[in-house]
């Protein structure tokens, strides 16, 4: 197969079926083809993390899958956290923790810490560290954001 | 990126074919997080990329088998060092799996692609030589199995031929308990590619085996069958000769910006020595648990 | 500790990090800590970034460069690029106008597009324009460049050799007595006579900082549009208003006719103040006749941006009882091969190289030094952090060898309150004292420590702005909701939500009846930059005014209404106060606006003059300060440091948003990890960034933190801002290579004057141990 190929790619709970060229990204795919520009992009070898979406259920650095991957799967971006407009409650705690500064960080960092919370009810602050570990924030919230995941985590459980 | 062009084969015997008829034209995509970086940067050019994730065959997973325990090659790291099994059998391979990376690179990565990539500094590679893993090739002949030991040729050269692929990696259950254990060097707690990479395992009749990597062309394994390196109680003079002679083996490059050869080489004594330590500590918790 | 120190926005000593007490509190009157304004967009992927915006019929670029720093241009031949599906056309020197248009904040030394020779690695010598990004990548990866590798100079040593090459064409200063050097510019700075100073003791070492790059997580973006008779730009730039008058100069336009768009930057940490490819891109758009857009890799802007390295010599006299006697500073800082703003980075950040200390008699002499290497510019500190590493590294030397408390020798020369410790400059002008004790106070200064561990305290100051102009214009409309305008950028410090507070506060509007619009030139006034920790007093005060201009008219129309006397009525803080009653600011701007409604618009400039006379000038608006202390482990068979406990504490004079303070100081102190344990540009012989990209070169991570860090501030409402505030945000950063290396020598014993400490250089020091 060369040229485009068409997938099919349920996109943040909708179906979506469209071509792709074979050697672009989903990271690509998303921004360019699907508008998706929540996701960002950085270094583009998997260290920085800004590019992270959940696909089939785990997360990944969307600029090292290729978008004919995930054929057939299910991908979430920080797009599909907000239901009906209203923030999640990670979300809320990423603004009451003062976790954002220049905010280019945060999808990745969201889709992360959301992925770590539904492996980790509870987690420690240690959890959380490596959890993000493949985040990078040059801002260097990173306090405020493991103290975000902590009290979206402690809220989560008073609420249940 | 370079425009190739990408081929998902349902069979194992349909993947050998495409390989066996581009050879070197063809890369293998398992994981991609080497790979696709690789593309990226135009350090290599396939004209076709060949997705092994849609091969009945080699579905991911790990299972008992004829008192092995077989990995398929496309399991990723994650599952590797969840694996309760791994955890308690193989701790050190559970531990080399859960500092690949991040969580992201963790959930992609699988086993078959770090021995592949053939990396000096690829973490797993020593626990598998420590654990006497055997590799599963699956090629135009048929299928054939080698040890791990005869894997590695050199950074990013494997006995792999022509038309070849890993299919899984086995695992001989050991009879006695051992204790392992992964240690390794960075520049930073976060992750990082490792400047060395040290495995140890000692098991219930004293051997020890010691793998090393990132300090040479490809990891080592050295074996003590004597007891003296796993025996508290012998003359420490003894025990550093034998580490000496077991480490002799390192030749790290002095081209490589991640570390000097003599912080390398000294780094590898120090984590040879913790390795030993936290190893027999281990084998002791094992037995005492027994 | 005073009345006016506060512990509101720091953790609890012994807390774990992530436990802080730190949460958005408050209905956001100054003083409050809400949400901040524009969280929502970014926590939900809303926010717009530069390259997620795209304008129709848009082309893309891509820049190609030559895989060493020096070389001659032989030829460029772009005829295989021409064969790729959607490519338009190349551009290199020989399509721009001659001679080579050149531009900079400084020296217009630098070209659009390398032209003769390249002089760093990442010198573009030809841009490709194409329908696609990926015909633009491709074609720019077939444009074949034939060059010849030349001589060249990477290191301050090789730079200053009298045979080295010179960077600069000597045509661009012909009468410049360093014309035939690699000295840019020498700074020299000074009072009393340090020749003739008597000491007890003198301590002189060599010190050195390593050459960083700032990492912002979104790389620079630009879009260019031909627009009308003008062009429009959009870019992740700090100084919008600068960058339009730079495209106006180079094409000759009116400023009215280029219009820059500055979404906020998704970080900048002053790399994205100057700048850098914007006239290449609308050369290329006026070419194209279409818009055209460049983006970045992170591997480019590591080639575009990064801060000076250092080699610092610090020759310090000390009294017996450790008064200091003089300081002597020679300070070559390694520049790189295009000035941008890189020699008022020396200028500046030297010049308060003796702290905040009372010394009678200094000389600073301070090189920017041209070298064959990326254009080094502002980053946060703005060239403080590396004399500061040297000078209080000093400190130490001479406190250990005089056998005096290392905080105690601080306290000692601390200049105080009104003290002119810079003899032609602003007076001191905080109880510095305070954050020293809070500091000392935190780490628990004194305390017994285990084997391995030890403690370091270090101070930092910087000159805040020496010059500013900043325009506001605020609106107040009919239902009291307000639209404030501002040229500052907001690039992750806050300061939308700093003016949406005082706006609210003054005007008595709920805060999400605030809107602050930034980020384009054409709608927004003038502002002259966004740098210096500058914003909140300069910016901020512009906006005070002008709502102080709308609270003018608010009481002449409460008089109106009410047949008083103007004196009579006063407005404070959203109440409009008449001799009888109070009245919200609503009942007074409806009934005064009438029936055709409308708004009341104020306006307010904020300037701060230039001083002729002065070395810098200008005085300094402010000072930033800071002290750090930390308590390390070491390793001592690997090298690793585990710093153990770590306390920032600031002077920010008063906090307008609590939160935003401590995120401040706590992100600068871990970005300042990054220079002082890990981060490092690497070179191979031809001067090519060998480390170029995120596999190799390290910045801190979520698993690198302090295993405690505490962040205070000190308030006492002595800054010149609104409400007593002062600049902040590059306190923190400026001492903490300082603080962290003073306590690896305390729990070793070894010295290490090179930075950063990696485990291996840690490691190499204790084998040299005596």
């Amino acid at each position: 197969m060369s040229g485009r190929i068409p997938i099919q790619v349920t996109v943040n709970g909708r179906a979506r079926a469209f071509e792709v060229a074979a050697h672009h990204t989903l990271l690509e795919v998303l921004r360019d083809d699907l508008q998706l520009t929540g996701t960002k992009e950085c270094c583009l070898v998997g260290e920085c993390g800004a590019c992270t979406v959940r696909l089939d259920g785990r997360i990944v650095d969307s600029c090292l899958v290729l978008a004919v991957e995930a054929d057939g799967g299910e991908v979430t971006t920080v797009e599909g956290l907000a239901s009906d407009g209203r923030l999640s409650r990670l979300q809320g705690a990423f603004l009451d923790e003062g976790a954002v500064q220049c905010g280019f960080c945060i999808p990745g960092q969201i889709v992360a810490a959301d992925d770590l919370l539904r492996r980790v009810a509870r987690p420690t602050v240690g959890e959380i560290q490596e959890g993000l570990a493949g985040n990078l924030c040059r801002c260097a919230c990173y306090g405020q954001i493991t103290a975000a995941v902590a009290a979206a985590a402690a809220a989560e459980a008073g609420a249940r | 990126m370079h425009a190739f062009s990408y081929e998902r084969p349902a069979t194992l015997a349909r993947a050998v074919a495409l390989l066996e008829a581009h050879g070197p034209e063809a890369r293998v995509l398992a994981g991609g997080t080497d790979l696709i970086i690789r593309l990226r940067d135009g350090s290599l050019a396939p004209t076709v990329v060949v997705d092994l994730k849609r091969i009945a065959e080699l579905e991911p997973g790990i299972r008992e088998a004829d008192g092995r325990l077989v990995i398929g090659a496309t399991t990723v790291m994650t599952d590797i060092a969840a694996d309760a099994r791994i955890r308690r059998r193989f701790e050190a391979l559970a531990e080399a799996a859960a500092v690949v990376g991040s969580v992201q690179i963790r959930n992609r990565a699988t086993l078959g692609g770090n021995i592949c990539n053939a990396s000096p500094a690829a973490d797993t590679a020593p626990a598998l030589l420590v654990h006497g893993a055997v590799v599963v090739i699956a090629g135009p002949s048929g299928s054939r199995r080698i040890p791990i030991d005869g894997w590695f040729v050199r950074s990013g050269v494997t006995t792999l031929g022509r038309g070849e692929l890993v299919t899984a990696i086995e695992l001989p259950l050991p009879a006695a308990p051992m204790g392992s254990v992964h240690l390794r060097r960075t520049r930073r707690r976060g992750h990082d590619l490792a400047s060395v990479t040290l495995c140890c395992g000692v098991d219930a009749s004293g051997v020890t085996r010691l793998a090393y990597g990132s300090v040479g062309p490809r990891p080592v394994l050295a074996v003590d069958a004597t007891g003296v390196l796993a025996d508290r109680d012998a003359a420490p003079d003894a025990r550093t000769g034998l580490l000496e002679r077991m480490l002799a083996e390192a030749t790290p490059s002095a081209r490589s910006m991640r570390a000097s050869p003599d912080y390398r080489l000294a780094m590898l004594r120090v984590l040879a020595r913790r390795g030993v330590d936290i190893a027999t500590a281990r084998l002791a918790a094992a037995e005492g648990r027994r | 500790m005073s009345a006016g120190m506060s512990a509101a926005a720091g953790a609890a000593p012994g807390a774990a990090p992530g436990t802080a007490t730190g949460t958005a509190t408050g209905s956001g009157r100054v003083g409050d800590s809400p949400r901040r304004v524009g969280g929502h967009d970014r926590v939900t992927g809303l926010q717009r970034y530069v390259a997620d915006l795209h304008l129709p019929d848009e082309l893309h670029a891509r820049l190609v460069t030559v895989p060493v720093a020096r070389a001659r241009i032989v030829t460029i031949d772009a005829s295989a690029a021409e064969r790729v599906p959607g490519f338009r056309f190349v551009m290199t020197a020989a399509d721009l106008p001659q001679p080579m248009p050149r531009f900079g904040p400084q020296f217009r030394d630098r070209p659009v597009i390398a032209v003769g020779e390249t002089k760093y690695h990442g010198d573009p010598v030809a841009a490709v324009a194409a329908d696609t990004r990926d015909a633009a990548e491709e074609a720019a990866g077939l444009v074949r460049v034939d060059y010849e590798e030349l001589p060249a100079a990477f290191t301050v040593a090789a730079a200053l050799d009298p045979a080295a090459p010179l960077v600069q064409d000597p045509s661009l200063r012909p009468n410049d007595p360093l014309v035939g050097t690699n000295v840019l510019r020498e700074h020299r700075v000074g009072w009393g006579d340090v020749e003739a100073a008597v000491a007890d003791l003198v301590v002189e070492q060599r010190y050195t900082f390593p050459m960083v790059t700032h990492f912002a997580i979104e790389p620079h973006a630009y879009i260019v549009a031909p627009d009308g008779d003008g062009i429009a730009v959009w870019s992740s730039i700090q100084h919008p208003n600068w960058l339009q008058k730079v495209l106006a100069e180079l094409l000759r336009l009116p400023l009215s006719k280029v219009r820059v768009h500055s979404p906020d930057p998704g970080g900048g940490f002053g790399g994205k103040q100057h700048t850098k490819y914007e006239p290449l891109v609308a050369f290329m758009a006026l070419r194209a006749g279409r818009p055209v857009r460049l983006v970045l890799t992170l591997e480019e802007t590591f080639q575009a941006v990064r801060r000076a390295a250092a080699e610092v010599r610090v020759r310090t006299g000390f009294q017996s009882d450790g008064t200091l006697a003089f300081q002597d500073i020679e300070a070559n800082y390694l520049i790189g091969a295009y000035a941008d703003i890189a020699d008022r980075v020396v200028g500046k950040g030297s010049y308060p190289g003796c702290g905040p200390y009372r010394v009678p008699a200094a000389r600073i002499l301070a090189r920017s030094v041209l070298s064959h290497t990326v254009p080094s510019t502002a980053f946060r500190g703005f060239g403080n952090p590396q004399v500061n590493w040297a000078v209080e590294s000093n400190l130490d030397e001479g406190a250990r060898a005089l056998g005096i408390d290392r905080l105690e020798l601080r306290l000692r020369n601390l200049a105080r309150p009104g003290e002119a410790f810079i003899p032609f400059d602003t007076p001191c002008d905080g109880q510095w004292e305070q954050s020293v004790r809070r500091a000392a106070e935190l780490i628990g200064w004194g305390r017994p420590l285990p084997a391995g561990h030890g403690l370091g305290i270090a101070v930092g100051i910087k000159s805040g702005p020496t010059t500013g102009l900043s325009y506001a214009t605020v609106r107040l409309l009919v239902d009291g909701s307000v639209i404030v305008f501002a040229g500052t950028s907001d690039m992750g410090q806050g300061a939308r939500t700093v003016f949406a507070q005082i706006a609210a506060d003054e005007l008595g509007a709920p805060l999400d009846a605030v809107t602050v619009v930034m980020g384009d030139t054409a709608i927004v006034p003038y502002d002259q930059q966004t740098s210096a920790s500058r914003s909140t007093v300069l910016m901020g005060n512009a906006v005070l005014a002008a709502c102080r201009e709308i609270q003018g008219k608010l009481r002449a129309m409460a008089a109106r209404l009410h047949g008083l006397d103007e004196a009579t009525v006063m407005v404070d803080r959203g109440v409009v106060r008449l001799p009888e009653r109070e009245l919200t600011i609503l009942e007074v701007l409806v009934p005064g606006l009438g029936r055709l409604g409308g708004e009341l618009i104020g306006n307010g400039e904020m300037r701060k003059d230039a001083e002729p006379d002065h070395p810098l000038g200008g005085s300094a608006a402010f000072f930033e300060f800071n002290c750090t202390a930390v308590e390390a482990a070491v390793d001592e068979e690997t090298g690793d440091v585990t710093l153990v406990h770590y306390a920032t504490v600031s002077d920010v004079g008063k906090a307008i948003n609590p939160l935003q303070v401590r995120m401040q100081d706590e992100g600068a102190a871990i970005q300042g990890l990054g220079h002082t344990l890990m981060e490092h540009y690497i070179f191979d012989e031809s001067g090519r960034i060998r480390n170029l990209g995120a596999i190799d070169y390290r910045i801190p991570t979520s698993l690198d933190l302090p295993l405690e860090i505490v962040s205070e501030h000190v308030e006492n409402e002595d800054g010149p801002g609104p409400y007593g505030s002062k600049g902040m945000s590059e306190g923190a950063l400026l001492c903490v290579a300082s603080a962290v290396g003073a306590a690896v020598r305390d729990a070793t014993g070894v010295a290490i004057r090179d930075l950063p400490l990696t485990p291996e250089r840690v490691w190499r020091a204790l084998q040299e141990r005596p």
